[in-house]
């Protein structure tokens, strides 16, 4: 019995909503993607085309060409993976303790957590640009992996905690009985069947990292340390905007994402409503 | 077995239990490290800043200055422009992200074939970079050869191309829209975990017992995913209201600040003044708004019989 007031739309209607939100997630794309494929004269014509006229693949190979595309897709990958995965395993570790102990504090650490939501990074912005030009660490890949990294753990950890509480004590218990260890009964046990979990909160991590623009303009001047969006960006500011061959940097820039996205999505959506059962 | 054996034994079981009385501590002590370092630290050097005079070109010029930034910041011309942008920018974003992402939400509570393929596509945008997203409306609004203006004229509501990014009467509207349609998967994401994680069975007892379908959305679908509906908005509207990479991409806050939120303000600042000590005191300033906001949301929501956390 499917119905609107249970949360569910009539047939024809739902079909209809469905295919409006698929036109609407993808025209962008679309578009970015027939301007990569048009040549200069017909990006900049007087009549506007909604498929290349004279199909070219130019603005790919000048984009790598003129620009070190593939050293920022590099750092963009090195920053991404390395603060993933710290922000994993450190939210491992803490959420498992705050999951699974009772101490002294552990309010106040909730508390400090939480509070960190709201504080606004742009404050950050600042005072970790003279910390890390202190460090030495300015216009390195270091300053911006170990900022990625602290920016999510609070959320990962709380979230991770989330996703202990929801796998029954009772599992790890039974096999402590049985003579194994703590730490290989949650690796062996508890972690394999939070493994929704553990993908979300990775991808949480590394997208958060993939797609900052701020600290990495902050952080970053030479070419050989920028990130995808930092090299675009600069890339745009130096020769003003050149549409072809930014729609073609954009293009592939979106490959390795899309691909992620589709493999784990799934995940996504179980992980996340094991967490929202319990905030 | 000897008695000095015997209390060696004891001795190691005293101090199992004494690491084990800190194994929380211990477990938890990489991830507070790097937040109090990176996170917590930085933030009270720039509650320090906001008092100072600190601006990066003038290194021998460096000291406090009491309240004389907040006091700039008072008679900044700009700042009621900036506050009712960000004011607009928060509305129209957080209520329409989440009234087209609970539609989202609704459509896809239900399996189907080609579900999997569909959900990849129609949540993409989430996953895609800011800077991306923003070249793309910024293209897509362009007036020469953009998309919006070519569609526009074809449904004959405007008669020549329109430079919706270089007026300041339209400057931020296509910035909006552009973050409306970012953040939809988002809202959709969690809305749909929400509607998955209500038991059929308590559709079906509701039957049973002849309770009305408008009795079932009130009673029982509304109160089982109000937690994370709560939850999910007092998130949203603290991330909208910091958010300001789209403005900065599409915009640069221009043209004269038309389209500038805090963030983006603040974010001006830093790069073209370099006045560190004002930015920190409008970072200060937003902070405060931040706390004032989520007191009073918890205050109203009742937070508490939301969930706990």
């Amino acid at each position: 019995m499917a119905n609107f007031l249970r949360a569910r739309f009539p047939g024809w209607i739902r079909f209809a909503v469905l295919l409006l939100f698929l036109a609407a997630a993808l025209l962008p794309f679309y578009w970015l993607f027939v301007t990569s494929l048009k040549d200069r004269q017909e990006i900049y014509g007087d009549v506007l085309t909604l498929w290349p006229a004279n199909l070219t693949w130019n603005n790919y190979i000048e984009t790598f060409r003129t620009s070190d595309f593939l050293g920022y897709f590099k750092n963009s990958l090195i920053v991404s993976l390395s603060s993933g995965l710290l922000v994993l395993i450190v939210s491992i570790f803490g959420g498992y303790a705050l999951a699974r102990y009772r101490f002294r504090g552990k309010g106040v650490i909730l508390l400090i957590f939480l509070t960190t939501q709201m504080v606004p990074v742009m404050i950050l912005l600042v005072p970790l640009f003279i910390v890390f030009g202190k460090l030495a660490l300015l216009n390195t890949l270091g300053a911006l992996i170990i900022t990625y990294t602290a920016l999510n753990i609070p959320f990962c950890l709380i979230t991770m905690s989330g996703f202990f509480q929801q796998t029954p004590v009772a599992l790890e218990e039974a096999a402590m009985i049985d003579g194994c260890s703590r730490l290989s009964t949650v690796a062996r046990i508890t972690l394999p069947i939070m493994l929704p979990g553990l993908v979300a909160t990775f991808v949480f991590a590394f997208m958060g990292a993939w797609n900052d623009l701020f600290f990495g303009v902050m952080f970053t001047t030479s070419e050989h340390v920028k990130t995808v969006p930092v090299g675009l960006n600069g890339f745009v500011q130096k020769f003003d905007v050149n549409w072809g061959e930014m729609s073609a940097g954009g293009m592939v820039s979106l490959i390795p994402v899309a691909i992620l996205f589709a493999l784990i999505q799934r995940y996504i959506v179980s992980g996340l409503s094991q967490g929202a059962v319990k905030g | 077995m000897s008695a000095a054996n015997l209390s060696a034994n004891r001795q190691s079981g005293k101090r199992k239990k004494l690491f084990r009385r800190f194994e929380p501590y211990l477990l938890l002590l990489p991830a507070l490290l790097i937040v109090v370092a990176f996170f917590a630290y930085p933030l009270g050097s720039s509650l320090r800043l906001a008092f100072m005079h600190y601006v990066l070109f003038e290194p021998q010029n460096i000291k406090f200055s009491g309240l004389d930034n907040f006091k700039s910041l008072l008679s900044d011309s700009v700042m009621p422009k900036v506050l009712l942008n960000s004011a607009l920018w928060i509305v129209s974003v957080v209520s329409l992200q989440f009234v087209l992402g609970f539609a989202l939400a609704v459509a896809l509570n239900k399996p189907f074939r080609g579900k999997g393929a569909y959900q990849a596509v129609v949540f993409l945008p989430w996953a895609v970079s800011a800077f991306l997203i923003g070249m793309i409306f910024k293209w897509m609004f362009s007036q020469r050869n953009g998309l919006i203006n070519e569609l526009l004229m074809n449904l004959g509501i405007i008669h020549k191309p329109v430079a919706f990014l270089a007026l300041s009467g339209t400057s931020i509207i296509p910035v909006i829209i552009a973050m409306i349609w970012y953040g939809v998967p988002f809202f959709g994401i969690m809305i749909l975990a929400a509607l998955q994680s209500v038991p059929h069975e308590m559709y079906e007892a509701a039957d049973i017992d002849g309770a009305g379908r408008v009795r079932q959305l009130f009673q029982i679908t509304i109160p089982y995913i109000k937690p994370t509906i709560v939850l999910t908005l007092l998130l949203r509207v603290i991330w909208v209201f910091n958010s300001a990479d789209l403005i900065y991409i599409m915009t640069g806050g221009g043209p004269a600040n038309s389209s500038d939120n805090l963030p983006s303000y603040m974010f001006n600042k830093i790069g073209y003044s370099t006045d560190f000590g004002q930015a920190s005191a409008l970072g200060v300033f937003m902070l405060v708004v931040l706390t004032l906001y989520t007191i009073f949301f918890l205050r109203i929501t009742k937070f508490r019989e939301a969930g706990d956390l």
